[in-house]
Order: C-alpha cells, then sequence, then structure tokens
C-alpha cells in the first residue's frame, strides 16, 4: 500500500456548510479543492475557486467552422464541382445552403461540446478515480457532501488539511491514498469489454430480426416508391397496342436528323457545303466522332487500313488517296448519310452537326499526311 | 410609487409634446398625403403597440402556465407593457375605417378578381368586422383578467388567483394563437390578398413575443437602475436574456423557413411577395431584418457575460425592438410602391403613437407595487438561484 496522500476528503451533511467551509478554506492554498455532491449545490463551483469552462468559446470557434465549411462544401459541389441547375436556381443558391449549413453548425457544436466536455476538459478516459475507493464513497452517492483538498505537491501536509476541514464543520474526515496500481486497463477487463460489445450487438440484432418478423413494418417512403406512372417497355391496358411507351406521332422529326434531299453522294456534293467554321471545338469534336465511328475500319489517320483484322475482308476508302481527297465536303457528308458499299448508313447515329464535324476532321488529316512548306513554318 | 420629481415631471411633458405635435402633423398627413399612405402609417404604429402589448400579455400568462418562479418578481413589468393592448385596440378600431382604403378586397374591381371571389367567404366587411370584433374582446378580458387580478392579489394576498391564473393560462394560449393568426391574415397579409402563407400567423406570432421579451427587457433595466427593483438580481435578468437569445433564434427559423419554402416552390402568386419585398429599394431594408432581429442580439446574447451586463442586453432589446418595427415596415410599406416611404407624414405619426405609448407605459409603471407582492410564489421567485 502507498503511503502517499491523494486527498483528505471532509464529510458534510448540509449544502450551505460545505459552500461556507469551501470559502474559508480556498484563500489557505492547502491544495486543489475538489467537491463530491450527489446533487448540484448552487455557487459551490464558485466557492472551490473553479475557472469559468471554456467550453461555451470552443462550440463557438467549432459551431461558426461548421457553417463555414457547409457553405464551402455546397459552394464547391453545386458551383464548381457538378454544375448543375435545378428547378432553374442560380447555382450558388445560398438559400438552399442554409439548412444543411445549420444542421452542419448545430453537428458540429453539440459534437465539440460532447467530446471537448468529456475528452479534453474532464481528462477522459479515467479508471476508477481514487475517491471511489474511499470509505466516504456510499455517502456521498446517497445524501453526504464531500469537499477535499488534493495534494498538488510532495509538500502537502495532510494534517493541516484534516484540521482545516474540521474546524470549517467537517462532520468526519478521511484521507484517500493514492492507489498503487499497475495496470490500470487490465486484459481481463478488455476482453470483457469487447465480450459484452459483441453480446450487445448480437442481443439488439436478433431481437430487431425477431421484432421485424413479428411486427410487418410498412417500407419506407412508400409513396415515392409505388407511383402511379408507367415505366419504359411496361404493359400498359389503356392504349389499344397493349404498350406503355407511345410511338412518336408520325412526321415527327428529330433535331439535326432532317430527311436527305438527295438520293446519291454526287447529287450531295453539288447541292451541300459545310456550314461549320472550323474552330478547335469542333476540330475537336469530329476528332471524337471519327475515333468512335470512322477509324475503325478506315484507320486513326484515315488511310485505309483498319483496326479490324484484316479477314474482315473489306475495302475501306483511304482518305490520303488522291481520288478521294479531291471529292467535295458534301460527298462525305452523302456517303455517311446513305452509305457505300460495304459500308452502312450514318444517319441514325450522327446528326448533322457531328457529320459536318466529321468532315472537318478528315480534311485535317489530309492536310497532315499531305503537307505544303508553308504548313511547316 | 415614482414620486414627482422635476426630471420626471419635465419628461412627461416633453412626452406630451411630442405626442401633440405628432398629433397635428399626423391631422396635416391625413389631409395633405395620400389617404392610402396615411392609413399605412396608422395600421404600421397601431400594430407596433398592439404586438408589444400582446406580446407581453402572452408572457405573463407563459409564466402562469409552466407556473415559472424566476419571473415572478420581474412580472409588473410585462402586466404593466400590456397596458397598450387597451390602447392599440381603440387605435385599431379608429383604423376600420381605413379598411375600404388599404385593403384591395373591399375595392368594387375585386368583384371581378376570380381569386378575390373565391376568397369572399373570409374576406367581406362583415365578418371581418366580426373577427376583430372578437380579438379585441377576448385580449380585453384576458388583459384585464391577468393585469387587474394580480393588482387586486396586492392587496388581498390571496392564493387562489395564482391558481385560477394558471388553469386559464392554457385555454388563453389557444385563443391567443388564433387571435394572432387572425391578426395577421387580416390585417397584414389581407393587404395583398392574393397571396397567402400558412406560417405568417406564427411569423407574427414569434415577432410579438420576440418583441415582447425586449420590451420587458428594457422595462425591467430601467426599473432596476432607477432602483425600483432592488431584488432583482443578474440572475433574473441573465435568464430573461436567455429567453430573449432563444427567440431571436426561432424569430429567425419562422422566418428563413417561411421564405425558404416560398423561395423554392416559386409559384408565382407566393413568390411575387417576396419579389416585391426583397429586389429593387426594398432590398436593403429585407437585409436589415435578419440584421437588427437576429444576428446583432444573437451576438450579443450568445455569451453568458453579455446577458449578465445590463448595456450589452439594452443593446440587444434595442435592436430586436427596431428589427421589429422594420420587419412590421417591411411587411406593410411595399404595398405603396416599389419605393420605401419614410417621409414627415411617417415621422410625425411615430412621435404621435410612440408618445401615446409611452404616455400609457409611464402612467401603467406607476399602478400598484413594482413587485407582485400578493404573489404567493414571489418569495421562492427571489430565492431562485440560476
Amino acid at each position: 500500500m502507498s503511503s502517499a496522500t491523494f486527498a483528505v476528503l471532509g464529510l458534510f451533511s448540509d449544502a450551505h456548510k460545505i459552500v461556507d467551509a469551501a470559502n474559508q478554506i480556498r484563500p489557505r492554498k492547502l491544495g486543489r479543492l475538489e467537491a463530491y455532491t450527489p446533487y448540484p449545490v448552487h455557487g459551490l463551483h464558485r466557492a472551490i475557486g473553479l475557472a469559468p469552462s471554456r467550453l461555451g468559446r470552443l462550440v463557438m470557434l467549432m459551431g461558426v467552422i461548421g457553417a463555414g465549411l457547409a457553405l464551402l462544401f455546397e459552394w464547391w459541389v453545386s458551383a464548381v464541382d457538378y454544375p448543375l441547375v435545378t428547378s432553374g436556381k442560380a447555382l450558388f443558391s445560398w438559400q438552399a445552403f442554409v439548412p444543411v449549413m445549420f444542421e452542419v453548425t448545430v453537428l458540429f457544436a453539440t459534437f465539440t461540446a460532447g467530446l471537448a466536455m468529456l475528452f479534453a476538459l474532464n481528462k477522459l478516459p479515467f479508471f476508477g478515480h481514487p475517491v471511489l475507493h474511499s470509505k466516504a464513497i456510499k455517502g456521498i452517492t446517497r445524501d453526504k457532501l464531500a469537499l477535499s483538498i488534493e495534494a498538488t505537491s510532495e509538500a502537502f501536509d495532510a494534517e493541516a488539511a484534516r484540521q482545516a476541514l474540521l474546524d470549517n464543520g467537517a462532520e468526519s474526515v478521511e484521507i484517500v491514498p493514492v492507489p498503487a496500481w499497475d495496470r490500470p486497463l487490465s486484459l481481463v477487463g478488455l476482453l470483457r469489454t469487447i465480450a459484452a460489445i459483441v453480446a450487445a450487438c448480437l442481443v439488439a440484432g436478433v431481437g430487431l430480426f425477431a421484432a421485424e418478423k413479428l411486427i410487418p413494418i410498412l417500407p419506407p417512403m412508400i409513396h415515392m416508391h409505388e407511383q402511379p406512372k408507367l415505366n419504359a417497355f411496361q404493359g400498359s391496358a389503356f392504349f389499344a397496342d397493349g404498350r406503355g411507351m407511345r410511338p412518336a406521332v408520325a412526321g415527327t422529326v428529330a433535331r439535326g436528323h432532317l430527311p436527305p434531299a438527295f438520293a446519291t453522294p454526287e447529287e450531295a456534293a453539288a447541292l451541300l457545303s459545310n456550314p461549320l467554321p472550323l474552330t478547335q471545338s469542333i476540330a475537336e469534336r469530329g476528332h471524337k466522332v471519327f475515333g468512335d465511328h470512322c477509324a475503325i475500319c478506315h484507320g486513326l489517320v484515315g488511310d485505309g487500313v483498319p483496326l479490324l483484322s484484316r479477314a474482315y475482308g473489306g475495302k475501306p476508302g483511304n482518305f490520303l488517296s488522291n481520288e478521294i481527297r479531291a471529292r467535295p465536303d458534301g460527298h462525305y457528308f452523302g456517303v455517311l448519310m446513305l452509305g457505300k458499299n460495304a459500308m452502312p448508313s450514318y444517319a441514325a447515329d450522327l446528326d448533322e452537326n457531328d457529320r459536318w464535324a466529321a468532315v472537318h476532321y478528315i480534311r485535317i488529316l489530309q492536310r497532315a499526311q499531305n503537307a505544303k512548306d508553308e504548313d511547316l513554318r | 410609487m415614482s414620486a414627482t420629481t422635476p426630471r420626471s415631471s419635465l419628461v412627461r411633458n416633453l412626452l406630451v409634446a411630442l405626442t401633440l405635435i405628432g398629433a397635428a402633423g399626423t391631422a396635416g398627413a391625413y389631409f395633405i398625403s395620400s389617404r392610402e399612405r396615411f392609413w399605412v402609417n396608422w395600421l404600421l404604429w397601431t400594430l407596433f403597440l398592439l404586438t408589444l402589448g400582446l406580446g407581453n400579455l402572452f408572457l405573463v400568462a407563459l409564466e402562469r402556465m409552466v407556473g415559472a418562479h424566476w419571473s415572478v418578481p420581474m412580472r409588473r413589468v410585462p402586466e404593466r407593457i400590456a397596458s397598450l393592448i387597451p390602447l392599440a385596440i381603440v387605435l385599431l378600431l379608429i383604423g376600420f375605417f381605413g379598411v375600404p382604403v388599404i385593403f384591395p378586397w373591399t375595392y368594387p374591381a375585386a368583384a371581378h378578381n376570380p381569386i378575390l371571389v373565391a376568397k369572399t367567404a373570409w374576406l367581406n366587411l362583415p365578418f371581418f368586422a366580426i373577427r376583430l370584433a372578437v380579438c379585441a374582446v377576448v385580449w380585453m378580458l384576458f388583459y384585464r383578467f391577468y393585469v387587474r387580478g394580480s393588482l387586486r392579489q396586492d392587496e388581498s394576498k390571496d392564493p387562489a388567483f395564482t391558481l385560477r391564473a394558471r388553469r386559464l393560462a392554457p385555454p388563453f394560449m389557444v385563443v391567443f394563437f388564433f387571435s394572432v393568426t387572425v391578426l395577421a391574415f387580416d390585417w397584414i397579409s389581407g393587404l395583398e390578398p392574393e397571396w397567402y402563407s400558412d406560417m405568417f400567423g406564427v411569423y407574427l406570432f414569434a415577432g410579438t413575443f420576440i418583441s415582447g421579451i425586449a420590451a420587458m427587457l428594457l422595462g425591467v433595466l430601467s426599473l432596476v437602475r432607477r432602483g425600483r427593483l432592488p431584488e432583482v438580481q443578474t440572475k433574473h435578468v441573465y435568464n430573461l436574456g436567455s429567453l430573449a437569445l432563444a427567440f431571436t433564434v426561432f424569430f429567425a427559423y419562422i422566418g428563413f423557413a417561411q421564405y425558404m419554402l416560398i423561395w423554392y416552390a416559386n409559384l408565382p402568386e407566393e413568390v411575387i411577395w417576396f419579389k416585391h419585398r426583397t429586389e429593387g429599394a426594398w432590398q436593403p431594408v429585407a437585409w436589415l431584418l435578419p440584421l437588427l432581429h437576429f444576428f446583432i442580439p444573437f451576438f450579443l446574447l450568445i455569451g453568458s457575460l453579455g446577458k449578465k451586463h445590463p448595456a450589452t442586453l439594452r443593446l440587444a432589446a434595442l435592436s430586436i425592438l427596431l428589427g421589429h418595427f422594420v420587419d412590421l415596415y417591411w411587411l406593410i410599406f411595399p404595398v405603396l410602391g416599389p419605393q420605401p416611404l419614410f417621409g414627415w407624414p411617417e415621422l410625425a405619426m411615430a412621435s404621435l403613437f410612440l408618445g401615446l405609448g409611452s404616455l400609457q407605459i409611464r402612467r401603467a409603471m406607476g399602478r400598484g407595487a413594482d413587485m407582485p407582492v400578493g404573489d404567493p410564489l414571489l418569495s421562492r421567485g427571489l430565492e431562485w438561484q440560476l
């Protein structure tokens, strides 16, 4: 047993007396004052000289940080990273952000209040306070109030503290020694804790599972799940053909998909010229269309060497040949729409702008393979 | 009781002079400026006084209902400020003459407006008058019950009144919420009868309650400073400050909830009301509202020191009261046009109504003891610890 003193405890029965005693003893600076009471005693925190808590400022700071972070996050998500117009509102709509800012403020503030109180200010985890091993603890948890003078240095005078408590109305005094702990957290204790957590999870899980079987629970948000509407490919007795999906009205033309006004590529060449200006973005679009649809047969540079195996057997046109290079833009456009030889029509896959962009890109490939002197300067 | 010192009679004379000048200006405003502007002003200032009175009556009843001890030593102040209710009811009854001038649903053209035709079951003059009369009677009855009863208890020391007051508080709350909702729907949102917001009644209630707390706070602090409430300590005022803090948040919550729902849904008939009030020249006024009604009082009162310091509390209360005025101004005045009007008619009517209100409160401040000495809970209120 250790002979060092942790604290001297004085027991009181009267809340007024313990406050008076604390007020008397505090100026003598015998040691750190602490009080253990079964219920809150008004004025005691001032009497033992407890400084005002720093928690409030911490909570305020974290609340403001929470609000700021939420605003930053929402701004970044909805106006920078993935700008998506929702019901015609501005991308940065602070009105829509306020509820989330409010929630995050509360989240940061309450978590700070709870965690900082427990771990930073109350210095938890703290296994087994020495006072818990005192004889007085039974009284303290029932109807006694204890004022304790804790040793803060080697020079602590337990006898003086004892006398001071007795002089100020303590009914009895107990000297609490520093407990002789070698291992505050034992392996057995740790294993027991883990076992208890596992057992609690099992009980809760099995209990919930059983309860769900006994009491049928409606699926949440059923009104969103079951909407009175037809999904794609769903049948419907309402329409004469029994299908939920409706065909387009006769004569409907999609944007960019006007039916051709020509019967052969030669007619197209005579009728049409490329309406698109050659800009960076159109060249890039042509590059993408060419890469997605043309390069597989005509080759990445348009030389007619397919990416597919030769076993395919087709003879794709070589855009770099003099014959094909000499054809006007409209001819390419016409072939894209009507197809030629083994090549199918791409009218359904590409709209007007895609086709003209591809034509631009083919011209770029041709120029690249037949560079003139001035292109190199 | 306040003895007639030279200073207090000087203040009284100044207030009387202010009221008289205001009365002359008001008469001038009636004949010179437009009738709409006159009656809109009348409505604004009547509602300002009425909501202060009702907010304080509500505070009295709230204390009765929850059985609070801490506010008992200060209860005379809200009871006295509630004396604005009879004054404001008289003013509101006079304001009834302005109904055909400022409420569009009374115009002949309303018969051709399908939206207003659909609302005639509610918006017609006889029913409007009945609602006004019922509200006025209810307010007067409860005002007399709580304030006169409390004054009589000073002499009789009868604890039965305390029990009766507590039993009657819950029904009062119900009636009060309905009456404030009627007040909000009839006298404020009725100015633009096509518009509606289900929570507008709660919005006016939130403004009424928080401005009531602010007025009570100012009253308590001024009596404490004059040494008339020697036993009211920092702890009592601190708790009142906490209540003010909580309900500035409540007001902001309700105000923003109403705004955000309407902003989100973006329905033309609803959103036009906010468009008139948040764009153009009204925008700065709209920004004043959260500033005065929430941000300034919130940050003044959030710390524990602020709630113990009379100057800080006074500043917060003044900010809330100014915010309440701006709130009513912002709710009512946009019917006059896209420019916020504030000229000599407004100043004249402000001095008349504020003068009348101040004189009424000053008179009430001399009535009865400064603390409810007959209330059996008073000693517990004085002993109460934070």
